[in-house]
């Protein structure tokens, strides 16, 4: 390429330099490696699985992926210790180098975390993004975040086995089906809870399409009643932008964790009448994080609270409302300017 | 089950005391048979759903009616609260004011009120900064009123937004915020952390005026509150419910919010600095002697850091809310039922460790008049019917009393000990002679309304509070501090904790009795 | 006769210069400055006379001359070799004691005075310091034609010397010069602040020329606030007795005169301060600080003899300070307009505040290193005015 001009190396041409570098270097290395695995190429049966003749039908194997994925393993002390360094080290760096997170309100968990007579507690963010999950991992204070399992979609973290036993080991995720609602798994997170573990459950059941909230569904709440643990409500504001549905890779941005009092379920409590309390705390908290304490609890008093759901109607105004919603956040306060004479010693 | 506190008499088998010096301790032997040692009763417990509390207390008032009653649209609400100077040391987040604060505002909103001020009543004490009121208030309420300007800092000094509303039968002006006098309902939210907070002194202290509160702090009136701590016996209280007569005639309607936290002082690291010495176990000792001699190897700006860091894990234990005097008579049993302790008779010698920190040096330096106010004013006076030391006694404090100041805060001070106390050290002349210049130089008060200071006059009402204890000692030794500032400050200055009971022994003889007022954690001698 | 003399010695100016941060004792020894057995100065005409030295002090500037620290200003104001010392009391060959006011005026030389009556000091022309008939020399004490007061012998002409009355003692009378400074320079103030019904005055340092200064100002100026900045304990007391207001340590000075004024503190600076401050160090140090203790149009009276300075004057520029220096004295306009010689005022002035309570010890001239040592050292070893006493010298 004919260039007069001072060589300028863009970021993605040196990139590709280190790529092509790595690339050959581990091209050799598979060279040498490729030998000392001929042997086991060449032999057949029984170093080799057997082929299966024709006419015979192997019977189908238990399942093991998805929400039959078995994530006991990762509750182990081994495991435990293990995923205390990974979420210390590579979660937590991955979290803060995408998502930049603000963590707001955990002083309401203050009186909780020494109240003797409750072991696990349900949080029940609202869902927009994959990164929601190790976000909580990292979000959720002590004395929590010590015995803490995410319920995460089946379909997505549980898919392969490798990928299934990292999302276990690193978030603890606990696999959740989020088109049927299994009682496998119903029933293992109330034991889980009754053990002291406490869940994120994200009650909108699977991430939102278009960056306005999902009617809340009754998990959290059908929890809650059955075991009496408190559902605290939490607000993730942003993620949304750092690694949304259906973008292809992230984008670095900026994302806040806003935790709500606990709500504890009353006595003539049922499970819809608890899910909406879940789901105006919430909307609550987003209100809180878009404008402030002061505004939200006007707002919401007055019944003017902006829906976690969004407007009724649909296609462009909807993402338009969603753009004027999101500006508020923004009204911050400058930064006042350094007026002094500066000292040069 | 918390024990009550109890006094020990020393025997040769008692371990040595700590003494608190400043940003480090000691231990110090007494003299066995002729001493005693008051150690404070054990923290109570604290209450476990405090926000229930709270919301309790404000639907169910004591000779008022439940708060949503008293909110409507439209309504001018002012809510103040007390300043750093409470809880000593700054307690965890969250705050109770910022809990209580954060129940009002959900009760305001609900009831559809607009107008809501929130107000810093810090009389004349300093500005707070925007992490300290963080801290006060946490970050919702902070950061939804404050850039709307609807949370700020009482100016005592802004004459616009004064509201005189009378005089006392005894010409006492009271003179409030503007803002709260004119409010429809003053919602204060209060912090009793020593008996001689709350009541009328909130309002009638916390939201004046220099003009409002020379009235009461005086030389007269300190030398007659015998002992402030005791509001039934205490001048200053008199004159406060005096000026609360007239608030209730024409000032706002009030809602007084009292809270009492428990004596839990000090974070596990720091834990046996609460305990009895002989309860120490291995570890306890072990921390006592790393920290205090690493303590005494650390620069004083760095020891500073470390114990102004110190965020205290005190809880609330009680929270009443409604009718300013019929709530505080139930604060008061509150605070009394943590902090009383019965001690049998006074004694010669009183000896007390002057601790790190004070009301007046959050966050910033204890310079000698606070150490003279902390000693002489506040655990001199922490006593019932009569005080600890005999009259004509000696009080011996331990305290690297130091002549460092904080230029920021106590600008004020740093004059008082330069051209006032080089003068005169006694109370009443000084008051005389130099208050009047000092509460009306217009730097002070510039610094006072824009920056981070003290009031100019703030000194004086620090020596005002030793007033009544300097009447009554016949000698006040400091142990361990830096002579020449000692001596200015009118005291004897001594190297070590014997030699001050050999200066003593010049006033109060060779076989003395010895009292040790072990604090903190904060407590009340009721002296039989 | 009997004198210590200064030589022009380079050399030893230098090694003094050197020694001079370690004692000032040494560097007197192996200074300029020697004792030496010499032939007195011989009268130039009959106006002059012989005075024989009772008691001579020791001045801050004759220390930094046998220090070694003397400014090359000088170099042609003066003649080596001299004897110092200028704050003399004597008596003349009739027996009459005198005090002497040294400089070197237009009389001495025989030159025209620039008014009827002029002091020595007065005029607006210095170029007969440097005329005939006398060597070059700003006063007696650095002048090689008259000799100086640390000797048993000196000339002095008739427009120098002033009888004092005989219920004055010498111990009072050896102060009368470094007194005639301070009310020279208390006037200076004065005559600033003159408009304001309660001035306020700054003094900084309250050595001899301080403490006189303070005392001129109480006198000349009853109504003043007087703030001095002194170092040492003696010098405190005798600032309050000699009418200071408050007397505080040097570095809370500028907060004592800040509080004084009731005004603000902007940076380093005092938004307002004192009308006037007298300087009685003169370095780098107390110079900054007089800058920033001083009003907006105020003045600053240097006393002390400030030799190089390194400050940073845009405060000097920004609020129109004025910086004058006090040298000495000569007639003086009071505020009520009358005229009259500082001397005269000085002796009076003397007399009521009793001005020998600040000479604090005597040498003879053979212990001068203890003596120099002493003065040196005057503030912490609680001494004012070290002198010389010649009163029990054999050859007289």
């Amino acid at each position: 390429m004919a260039n007069n001009y001072p060589a300028f190396k863009s970021r993605s041409e040196s990139a590709r330099r280190v790529l092509q570098r790595g690339a050959r270097g581990i091209a050799s290395a598979e060279k040498v490696a490729s030998k000392g695995v001929a042997f086991w190429r060449r032999a057949g049966f029984p170093f080799r699985a057997p082929s299966v003749p024709r006419g015979v039908s192997v019977p189908p194997k238990e399942p093991h992926l998805g929400a039959y994925f078995d994530t006991s393993f990762a509750r182990k002390p081994a495991a435990r210790a293990v995923r205390r360094i990974l979420v210390a080290g590579p979660v937590t760096g991955m979290v803060k180098f995408l998502a930049r997170p603000t963590v707001e309100g955990t002083d309401r968990l203050s009186d909780l975390a020494k109240r003797t007579d409750v072991g696990g507690v349900i949080f029940a963010p609202n869902h927009h993004s994959h990164i929601d999950t190790p976000l909580m991992t990292t979000a959720v204070p002590s004395p929590w975040n010590d015995r803490l399992v995410v319920a995460a979609a089946a379909d997505y973290f549980f898919d392969k086995r490798t990928k299934g036993t990292i999302a276990a080991l690193a978030l603890n995720a606990f696999p959740i089906d989020r088109e049927t609602t299994s009682r496998k798994s119903s029933d293992e997170l109330r034991a889980l809870l009754a053990r002291d573990w406490s869940v994120v459950i994200y009650p909108e059941g699977g991430r939102s399409p278009d960056g306005w909230g999902q009617d809340f569904k009754a998990g959290a709440a059908y929890l809650s009643i059955k075991t009496g643990s408190p559902v605290v409500p939490v607000f993730i504001d942003g993620t949304g932008s750092v690694f949304g549905k259906g973008m292809k890779r992230p984008r670095r941005g900026h994302v806040r964790v806003i935790f709500g009092a606990p709500l504890f379920p009353e006595e003539n409590d049922n499970t819809r009448r608890f899910n909406e309390r879940i789901e105006k705390a919430v909307t609550l908290l987003g209100d809180e994080s878009l404008t402030d304490f002061w505004t939200s609890r006007q707002r919401a008093a007055a019944g003017r609270s902006t829906a976690l759901t969004g407007p009724e109607y649909s296609g462009w105004r909807r993402q338009w409302s969603l753009y004027e919603h999101r500006k508020l956040g923004a009204a911050g306060q400058r930064r006042r300017q350094k007026r002094r004479w500066p000292n040069l010693g | 089950m918390p024990r009550p506190g109890f006094v020990l008499d020393v025997d040769r088998s008692t371990p040595p005391i700590l003494f608190w010096r400043g940003e480090n301790y000691s231990l110090e032997k007494l003299p066995a048979d002729r001493s005693r040692v008051i150690y404070a009763p054990e923290p109570e417990a604290a209450i476990e759903d405090i926000d229930s509390a709270i919301r309790h207390a404000l639907l169910n008032p004591i000779e008022m009616d439940p708060l949503p009653t008293l909110l409507f649209p439209g309504m001018k609400l002012t809510i103040a609260f007390d300043d750093i100077s409470l809880p000593l040391p700054k307690m965890t987040r969250p705050d109770i004011r910022q809990r209580v604060i954060e129940s009002v505002l959900d009760l305001a909103a609900e009831a559809g009120v607009d107008d809501v001020h929130i107000i810093a009543a810090l009389a004349l004490h300093r500005r707070m900064t925007e992490d300290e009121l963080r801290h006060m208030l946490g970050d919702r309420v902070y950061d939804a009123f404050a850039p709307r300007g609807m949370l700020y800092q009482h100016d005592a000094e802004d004459q616009d937004n004064l509201a005189l509303l009378g005089e006392t039968p005894q010409g006492e002006e009271v003179e409030i915020n503007k803002r709260a006098a004119e409010s429809d309902l003053l919602v204060y939210v209060n912090i009793n952390l020593v008996a001689m907070d709350g009541g009328w002194k909130s309002t009638a202290t916390g939201l004046s005026s220099y003009r409002s509160l020379r009235h009461h702090h005086n030389t007269h009136t300190m030398e007659n509150s015998r002992s402030f701590m005791d509001q039934h016996k205490s001048e200053l209280h008199k004159s406060n419910w005096r000026m609360g007569e007239i608030m209730k005639k024409h000032g706002p309607k009030i809602f007084q919010i009292e809270t009492t936290v428990n004596n839990d002082t000090f974070p596990s690291a720091f834990n046996f600095l609460g305990k009895r010495e002989w309860e120490w176990n291995a570890r306890d000792r072990a921390k006592f002697v790393a920290s205090s001699a690493a303590l005494s190897r650390t620069p004083a700006r760095m020891r500073r850091n470390i114990f102004q860091s110190i965020e205290a894990p005190h809880q609330m234990t009680s929270i009443q809310a409604g009718e300013v005097e019929a709530v505080h008579k139930v604060t008061t049993a509150n605070v009394y039922r943590q902090q009383l302790v019965e001690v049998q008779g006074q004694t010669d010698i009183l000896t007390m460790g002057i601790p790190f920190i004070c009301p007046y040096n959050v966050n910033s330096i204890m310079n000698p008049i606070l150490v003279m106010c902390t000693g002489l004013g506040y655990f001199f006076n922490l006593y019932r019917n009569k005080p600890l030391v005999r009259e004509g006694g000696v009080i011996i404090m331990t305290h690297p009393t130091t002549n460092e100041f904080h230029p920021v805060h106590h600008p004020s001070y740093i004059d008082f000990f330069e051209q006032v106390l080089t003068e005169t050290t006694v109370p009443s002349e000084l008051e005389a002679r130099f208050e009047k210049k000092f509460a009306e130089d217009e730097w002070y008060k510039h610094l006072y309304r824009t920056g981070n200071a003290y009031h100019g006059v703030h000194p004086f009402y620090m020596w005002y509070w030793g007033s009544h204890a300097l009447q009554h000692c016949g000698k006040v030794i400091i142990v361990g501090g830096d002579a020449p500032t000692i001596r200015r400050l009118g005291f004897t200055p001594a190297s070590t904790f014997n030699d001050a009971l050999e200066i003593a022994s010049d006033v109060v003889g060779r076989s003395p009795t010895i009292t040790h007022f072990h604090t903190p954690p904060i407590m009340i001698a009721d002296v039989k | 006769m009997k004198a210590l003399r200064v030589d022009r010695s380079t050399g030893r100016f230098m090694l003094a210069r050197l020694v001079s941060g370690i004692d000032t004792g040494t560097a007197a020894k192996i200074g300029p400055l020697t004792l030496t057995n010499c032939e007195p100065p011989e009268l130039v005409n009959n106006e002059w006379q012989r005075v024989h030295p009772l008691l001579t002090g020791i001045c801050g500037s004759d220390l930094a001359t046998v220090e070694g620290h003397a400014s090359a200003y000088f170099e042609h104001w003066v003649s080596f070799p001299f004897v110092p010392g200028h704050e003399i009391v004597g008596t003349l060959d009739s027996g009459e004691r005198v005090v002497i006011e040294p400089v070197l005026g237009h009389a001495a030389r025989g030159a025209e005075l620039p008014f009827p009556d002029a002091a020595p000091g007065d005029g607006d022309d210095y170029a007969h310091l440097a005329m005939p008939p006398l060597e070059p020399g700003i006063q007696i004490g650095f002048c090689n034609s008259t000799g100086g007061g640390w000797a048993t012998e000196l000339i002095a002409h008739a427009s120098q010397i002033h009888t004092i009355a005989s219920d004055m003692p010498d111990e009072r009378a050896v102060l009368v010069e470094p007194v005639a400074g301070g009310i020279h320079a208390a006037l200076l103030a004065i005559s600033h602040a003159s408009k304001t019904e309660a001035p306020l005055f700054a003094v900084l340092g309250a050595g001899t020329m301080g403490l006189s200064a303070i005392a001129a100002l109480r006198k000349y100026s009853p109504q003043a606030t007087i703030i001095v900045g002194a170092r040492y304990p003696a010098q405190m007391r005798i600032a309050k007795t000699f009418g200071a207001t408050s007397v505080v340590k040097p570095d809370e000075l500028m907060r004592a005169v800040r509080h004084a004024a009731g005004c603000h503190v902007v940076g380093d600076y005092l938004s307002s301060g004192a009308h006037v401050t007298i300087d009685a160090v003169g370095n780098s140090n107390s110079i900054a600080l007089s800058l920033r203790m001083t009003r907006p149009r105020g003045r600053i009276v240097l006393m002390g003899m400030p030799s190089e300075v390194t400050t940073d004057l845009t405060g000097l520029w920004h609020r129109e300070t004025q910086l004058m220096g006090a040298y000495t004295y000569g007639t003086e306009t009071l505020p009520n307009g009358t005229k009259k010689r500082t001397f005269l005022m000085a002796i009076e002035l003397a007399n009521e505040i009793r001005a020998e309570q600040m000479l604090s010890a005597t040498y003879p001239l053979s212990e001068y290193q203890q003596a120099l040592r002493h003065a040196s050292e005057a503030g912490a070893r609680g001494a004012i005015k070290v002198a010389f006493d010649m009163r029990q010298e054999k050859l007289r």
